[in-house]
């Protein structure tokens, strides 16, 4: 039996259980308790019955230089991080969609370098227009594009080259990204905040900016 | 139980294993104790320990959020409990009638032991976190240091103003109601901050503002001032003013349906009804607060915010639509059975506008609840060109939402209206004009709503954000302060014609109030999930990832489990402490029946479509 047959099964009983203390028990109180349990049930059923999507844990893509042959064995790695880790999809589409917020990246391999791309990914408020539509200093336009290589999602170098190549090989492109560009050593993941070590933080402003808290 | 450092390998084993998570956390809802025995019995704490588990009963994440969300729920109720009865306090010192004032001390008398009973979760509480988490708490405790110090001195003085308001409410009558009122102002202030000091540490969790130069306390504000922290204090005060109101109605309800005499009836009846216009009072600006909450998170950080309301998350925001959804129809349903049973003779006269409002409530609904996205087959997506709906597809965005969200609002606002006015006849010369005003008032407003709602297909998101729905909530609350004020002056010099009875309801506006209180804790619930699981996989987000076994955010339908047995236990929790706080009364014949039978009449009516015939009974 699935978990959510399961759990269905459980919701259904206490469903049921709250019809019999309704129709066979006088006492007010019990009954009372009857009907808070088929409320229950009965929001417990519901929430069973619509997609069941866990949020797991990214899986951090192992890079063994020894394995990685070909640019394409890149591009696999890359493609796994563009719909787990690095949660690309969250906001881009590879193809048309009505649900994407974010350009398609359909055929950007053609479109764009990889140092372009790189350049995206890695400082996305570079080429940001200033907003001058007031006195005092220019503002940034806040771009909604967040820091790829750190925190939250943290990919390092490798998982971007990855990502990158990933990126020209579904839009048809010669992968410029080559596997002698891994390196082991410089694969750790973006740092963990160590307490009372943080280095200082500019914190929030409006417009989704993701500002690192390292 | 063990000590572990990284327990990531038997993750999906474990969320494999409900049957085994739900055994060992019946047997842990039954033995609270052991955990702490456990722990002490365990090896010599390791620095480097990162986490402990007892997967025997059901695992650590789920041990804190079953005592988590307890305790939760339970200083919602303390933190509302307060308000609602000092608001009661305040409108029986205005008016003269004194039933008000025994209501705030019946509820007051619960909060002695609601308090120790929320402090007890709360021991309880930290006592786990600092066993199963560790490493984190190491690193809270580092940064918030300094307002653990302000929290336990505010605690001691909330501690010793409640002895002053509970123990001083007859000593402080007649010329000293005022100093006892001021105490309860006091009561509510020290227990709003009781409120943010915590509500820093969880905010801080999602949107952690980290500095490392400054001192300790630099760094303690820093943290403190991030940037959802105003947004959930706003949204959690006005959802304990709810929780307290709805609570109220719950118990008046079940009260009401076991009541023997007459004069229970009566008593409980009018319990309900203000139960579940304080409960009304606050829901109606909630959606605003919860709307401001979500746009300050989209502002913070837009992954998290789409993680919510268009990642894994999305599903619960149809559940929260339905949850809501059906407050307001047993909110309105409640007001609806109390116009045609407490006024004689008002059934036929507002039967027409009852069901047109449900009609309008059961539409909003249904566009509240349709998904941005259905789930179907490739094949029905093919049939459908996508995922979206071709009619029913242009409900599933947040324009739409918005607009029944503030359509409902509206609806409700009439019903409450619509009750307060029913019974009476307008004697004033300007009540036409006034009428006709809030006519107007009314149906322009509902018109510039919708008209929004629509143009917000055709602008860009940022312009609909900023400025549409924006307006469609100050529209909203100008219809609220508008048409209020005028009614209540209209209905100054208003002759009653059909005096309002009570205790005449049927038995199901008993359930409907006992089903309003359930709604209520569940949203409380949901959300409380929603907010914990947008971080994903960070104990804070992006600062300090979550590296334990149990770094993943369950499904909707094994959380909804949780949800539920969290609910049911909140709801037997309070009704432990209402038996145990009535027990005494009970056995010294106190009844707050029998007392109020020496109650001196009141003059006025003390709150919306209140009525001083009990007043006058006795």
């Amino acid at each position: 039996m699935s978990e959510v047959a399961f759990l269905q099964l459980i919701g259904l009983s206490v469903v049921g259980l709250g019809i019999a203390v309704l129709l066979f028990i006088k006492a007010r109180f019990a009954r009372v308790v009857g009907f808070v349990a088929i409320v229950l049930g009965l929001f417990s059923i519901t929430a069973l019955s619509v997609p069941q999507m866990a949020s797991l844990p990214p899986v951090e893509e192992k890079f063994d230089v020894a394995n990685i042959k070909t640019a394409s064995d890149m591009a696999a790695i890359g493609q796994k991080i563009f719909f787990s880790k690095g949660q690309c999809a969250l906001c881009h589409s590879i193809g048309p969609s009505e649900s994407a917020r974010c350009p398609d990246l359909k055929g950007i391999g053609a479109k764009l370098t990889r140092e372009f791309m790189y350049e995206s990914l890695t400082q996305p408020q570079a080429y940001i227009y200033l907003d001058f539509r007031h006195e005092s200093q220019p503002k940034e336009y806040p771009a909604r594009m967040p820091y790829i290589n750190k925190n939250p999602i943290g990919l390092s170098k490798n998982e971007i080259l990855s990502v990158i190549a990933f990126l020209q090989q579904m839009s048809g492109e010669p992968i410029t990204v080559s596997p002698s560009e891994i390196t082991q050593a410089s694969d750790a993941p973006p740092a963990q905040a160590k307490p009372a070590q943080t280095a200082a933080v500019v914190p929030i402003h409006a417009g989704g900016l993701n500002r690192d808290l390292n | 139980m063990g000590n572990h450092g990284d327990m990531r390998p038997t993750l999906v084993e474990q969320y494999r294993r409900p049957a085994a998570q739900v055994t060992g956390l019946a047997v842990a809802i039954s033995l609270l104790a052991l955990p702490a025995l456990g722990l002490a019995q365990d090896a010599p704490t390791s620095v480097a320990t990162a986490y402990r588990d007892i997967p025997q009963l059901g695992g650590s994440r789920n041990l804190i959020w079953v005592i988590a969300q307890l305790h939760l729920l339970l200083a919602g109720f303390v933190l509302g409990v307060p308000i609602f009865a000092w608001l009661c306090e305040i409108v029986g010192w205005k008016t003269g009638e004194k039933r008000y004032d025994k209501l705030a001390k019946e509820f007051t008398k619960l909060l002695t032991s609601s308090y120790a009973t929320t402090a007890l979760f709360g021991g309880i509480l930290l006592f786990m976190l600092i066993g199963f988490y560790p490493k984190l708490m190491a690193y809270l405790s580092d940064i918030f240091f300094p307002s653990f110090v302000v929290y336990c001195g505010l605690f001691l003085i909330e501690t010793a103003t409640l002895y002053l308001y509970w123990y001083g409410w007859d000593a402080m009558q007649g010329t000293k109601k005022p100093l006892h009122l001021f105490l309860g102002f006091l009561l509510n202030v020290f227990a709003f901050f009781i409120m943010i000091v915590p509500n820093s540490w969880a905010t801080f969790q999602a949107s952690p503002v980290v500095i490392a130069e400054g001192s300790d306390f630099a760094r303690a504000w820093a943290a403190t001032w991030n940037p959802t922290w105003w947004p959930v204090n706003i949204h959690r005060l006005i959802a304990n003013v709810v929780l307290g109101g709805y609570i109220c109605g719950a118990y008046a309800g079940i009260r009401y349906l076991s009541a023997q005499t007459a004069e229970e009836r009566d008593h409980y009846d009018w319990m309900g009804y203000v139960g579940n216009f304080i409960g009304v009072f606050g829901l109606l600006p909630l959606p605003f607060a919860g709307y401001w909450l979500m746009r300050e998170i989209y502002q913070y950080n837009q992954q998290m915010g789409i993680t919510l309301m268009g990642g894994f998350l999305s599903w619960l925001f149809i559940l929260q639509a339905m949850l809501i959804g059906v407050l307001f129809l047993g909110s309105n349903y409640y007001f609806w059975l109390g116009i045609t049973h407490r006024i004689p003779g008002s059934e036929i006269k507002y039967r027409k506008p009852i069901m047109t409002m449900l009609v309008i409530l059961l539409l909003c609904l249904g566009v509240w609840m349709t998904p941005h996205s259905l789930v179907a087959s490739l094949e029905e997506a093919r049939k459908m060109g996508g995922t979206h709906h071709p009619l029913l597809g242009v409900f599933g965005v947040m324009s739409a939402k918005m607009t029944v969200a503030n359509l409902m609002i509206l609806v409700t606002f009439m019903s409450f209206i619509m009750y307060w006015r029913a019974g009476k006849e307008e004697t004033a010369g300007w009540a036409k004009v006034a009428k006709a005003l809030m006519s107007g008032v009314l149906v322009i407003a509902g018109i510039v709503v919708i008209v929004l709602g629509v143009w917000g297909y055709f602008v860009p998101a940022i312009i609909r954000i900023n400025y549409f729905s924006v307006a469609q909530v100050l529209i909203v609350l100008f219809v609220m302060l508008t048409i209020t004020p005028l009614t209540a002056l209209l209905l100054r010099s208003a002759r009653t014609t059909t005096e309002m009875v009570w205790g005449r309801m049927p038995p199901r506006a008993g359930y409907a109030l006992v089903l309003n209180a359930v709604m209520v804790i569940l949203l409380m619930t949901l959300m409380g999930y929603a907010r914990s699981s947008s971080r994903v996989h960070w104990h804070i987000y992006g600062v300090m990832r979550d590296s334990s076994q149990y770094a993943f955010s369950p499904a909707l339908g094994y959380a909804a489990a949780f949800m539920s047995l969290n609910t049911f236990l909140f709801c037997m929790l309070v009704a432990f402490i209402f038996w145990v706080a009535t027990m005494g009364d009970k056995a010294k014949g106190k009844d707050p029946i029998e007392e109020k039978k020496h109650v001196p009449v009141g003059a006025y009516p003390a709150m919306a479509g209140g009525s001083q015939t009990l007043d006058k009974k006795h």
